[in-house]
């Protein structure tokens, strides 16, 4: 089915596609790339300078003589490096969040003997008096669980795993991500760019694993799912492999809206001077330094332009499925 | 409809309450640091003696008047001197988290780390401020959108271009418009007609009300557009195209067949069905323009909740942090029950089924 159809890209998706190609090309080699200054020395005698001004300052230079150019390249690579996997770790824990819950939804039994490991996996995390006391209940659990394989097992209490999933993502949904994140990176002292990842990945999850999980419910549904049962898979193989295909389908379009907003949300944190630490260079930053020096157009032209056409090409890939 | 409309504002209160009390644990990791700030300035220390335990004397009385020497929860680890591991300890009702949710319910909270000011004072000067920044702008672009959209939706010859720009403006992230109005509005090399910062300088005793407003109203105009731009074209897009929807149904081309003139038919037969998805956009619109008011008030210089609330994350101050945080949600809460009357004034037929 979906592999059988031909993808015919328009003319601007197809500019999309290059533009995007060499910003991650750009991100992957830019240590490499023969770049006359570094961002991260500052050539005093030429600050806040014109584009092609003396100095061998292509795109001119910030007030405090750093390269406008080479900025712009290691900005590439803060951006491509902190927005993709953030996105994509983003969509595979809605994905899995989000499909598991709407095909389960708060019915799903669990046998008692998983309860018990999980007490005691839990117990020994917290180091809970006696200690030893955890690994002992859940191995005992486990050795159940092997002897109940089989004649039948014993449900348990019902998991409320939908309320669970769709309870945390309300949660997080509850304040706008900025002030989200800006409270928590600020509160959480200066991030770093791991810490930054984490972050945006934390906030991002909700929307993929909503829209999982709205079309999960309409699959589990569909006849194919319950032939699946009858022929007698596994419940958890019926899931994987039958249902989560489909279900993951919206995710296709809302992945590079994803990236849209992530970007803006990365570049908007750097311009408030939150996120990442002032030496990391990135579009934001370059664009905030441009309040100090009113005049100096180049310092927000060019990152500007960078990322509207980065957001624009992405947007044109949004709709990709539709032409 | 009344119990409906109480089950969704509980659950998002809850989701408040649960947001608000991670936020709380999370931030209190980095106490060192917020200890640090708030310690008296170094001229100060110097006239002090400056031997280690006087230090430790100064920062325990620091911890005592933030509230910071009471445990952090209900449970947590003790780490005993001669121990490796720590023991879980149960820590009473005598801990930070209980202290602030009962504030909280008392309407309380606290004082600020950095000004010892109460929190409450500090946000309701910022949003004596912010109110009418957002509220303004939220009303323009809400008046906005329905206007442009009700215009587009008839088709006109310049169609093509103005939603070509509104794509384009939704493209771009909010400090980018901001900074773009900047530099083309309030700088001496292009047109000078805004001033870029300075509101709260420029308030001299002997200026009359007039001119005093008509000060505050051009310092207010950039910021007011840059929000107002990021959130028109949402809005816009969205409402013309469930326009073009509804009038390619039924009851339009009657509307039509009977000879209604094409704004009529737009006005009174379909806009009020098109309404219905842009609602829950709208609910979304407020608490959007708290988080839009953090950019544009940092880009402007405007002493109002969004900058109050940046500065006190980079300060650590974490009274001001949660109360706007709090009051982030109450806007949530606010715009949720906004919209949900909306709703049923829009469609009866919800009002019956409920």
């Amino acid at each position: 089915m979906a592999v059988l159809t031909t993808f015919s890209f328009s003319w601007t998706q197809k500019w999309a596609f290059a533009w995007l190609g060499l910003l991650v090309a750009v991100a992957a080699v830019a240590p490499a790339l023969p770049l006359p200054y570094l961002p991260t020395v500052p050539d005093l005698a030429h600050v806040a300078q014109a584009p092609l001004g003396p100095g061998r300052h292509w795109l001119g230079t910030d007030v405090q003589g750093r390269d406008v150019l080479s900025l712009l390249v290691f900005g590439t690579r803060t951006a491509v490096l902190l927005t993709l996997p953030a996105a994509l770790l983003a969509a595979c824990i809605g994905a899995l969040a989000g499909g598991a819950a709407g095909f389960w939804g708060n019915r799903r039994r669990v046998e008692t003997a998983y309860w018990v490991l999980a007490a005691g996996g839990a117990w020994w995390v917290l180091r809970l008096p006696a200690p030893w006391l955890g690994p002992l209940v859940a191995a005992l659990a486990g050795a159940r669980l092997l002897m109940s394989k089989r004649n039948r097992p014993t449900p348990g209490p019902r998991l409320p795993l939908d309320a669970l999933v769709m309870g945390a993502a309300t949660a997080l949904d509850s304040i706008p991500r900025l002030v989200l994140v800006v409270a928590m990176a600020a509160s959480a002292g200066g991030v770093s760019a791991t810490g930054l990842l984490v972050l945006l990945t934390l906030t991002a999850w909700p929307t993929p694993a909503r829209l999982v999980r709205a079309q999960m419910l309409r699959v589990r549904a569909l006849p194919f799912a319950e032939a699946a049962r009858a022929a007698g898979v596994p419940e958890w193989r019926i899931w994987l492999r039958h249902a989560m295909p489909h279900a993951i389908k919206p995710l296709e379009s809302n992945f590079p809206l994803s990236l849209v907003s992530l970007l803006s949300l990365e570049s908007t944190l750097s311009f408030l001077g939150v996120g990442l630490p002032p030496e990391i260079a990135s579009w934001g930053r370059l664009m905030a330094s441009f309040r100090q020096e009113p005049s100096a157009w180049w310092l927000l032209a060019f990152p500007t332009i960078m990322l509207v056409i980065s957001i624009l090409s992405l947007n044109a890939l949004a709709r990709w499925r539709r032409i | 409809m009344a119990r409906l409309l109480f089950w969704r504002l509980l659950r998002t209160a809850l989701a408040v309450w649960a947001l608000a009390s991670g936020v709380f644990l999370l931030s209190r990791h980095d106490v060192n640091t917020a200890l640090q700030l708030a310690q008296p300035e170094a001229a100060d220390l110097r006239t002090g003696a400056g031997t280690p335990a006087a230090r430790q004397a100064q920062e325990w009385a620091t911890r005592r008047r933030l509230g910071l020497d009471v445990p952090l929860f209900y449970v947590g680890r003790h780490v005993p001197a001669h121990a490796v591991e720590g023991q879980w300890h149960w820590n009473g009702t005598n801990n930070q988290y209980h202290q602030w949710l009962r504030g909280v319910a008392h309407g309380q909270f606290g004082t600020s780390f950095r000004t010892g000011e109460a929190v409450t004072a500090r946000l309701g000067r910022a949003l004596l401020f912010t109110v009418p920044l957002t509220g303004s702008a939220a009303l323009l672009a809400a008046v906005l959108a329905l206007w442009l959209a009700q215009r587009l939706a008839a088709r006109p010859a310049w169609l093509g271009p103005v939603r070509g720009a509104l794509v384009g403006v939704h493209a771009l992230p909010l400090f980018v418009i901001a900074l773009v109005l900047l530099l083309l509005f309030a700088n001496p090399a292009v047109l000078a007609w805004f001033p870029a910062y300075g509101l709260d300088q420029s308030t001299d005793a002997d200026l009359d009300v007039g001119s005093q407003l008509a000060d505050y109203l051009w310092h207010l105009a950039l910021p007011v557009a840059a929000l107002t731009l990021s959130a028109l074209p949402g809005l816009t897009l969205q409402l013309e195209a469930s326009l073009a929807h509804e009038l390619g149904s039924g009851y339009a081309t009657t509307a039509r067949a009977k000879g209604l003139a094409g704004r009529a038919v737009i006005r009174h037969h379909a806009l009020r069905n098109a309404l219905l998805p842009s609602l829950a956009q709208l609910a979304e619109l407020l608490p959007a323009l708290v988080a839009g008011a953090v950019v544009v008030e940092v880009a402007f210089a405007l002493p109002g909740m969004g900058r109050l609330l940046a500065e006190a994350a980079a300060a650590r101050d974490y009274p001001v942090l949660m109360g706007g945080v709090l009051l982030t949600g109450a806007a949530r809460l606010l715009s949720l029950l906004l919209t949900d009357m909306l709703y049923f004034w829009v469609d009866p037929r919800i009002r019956w089924q409920s």
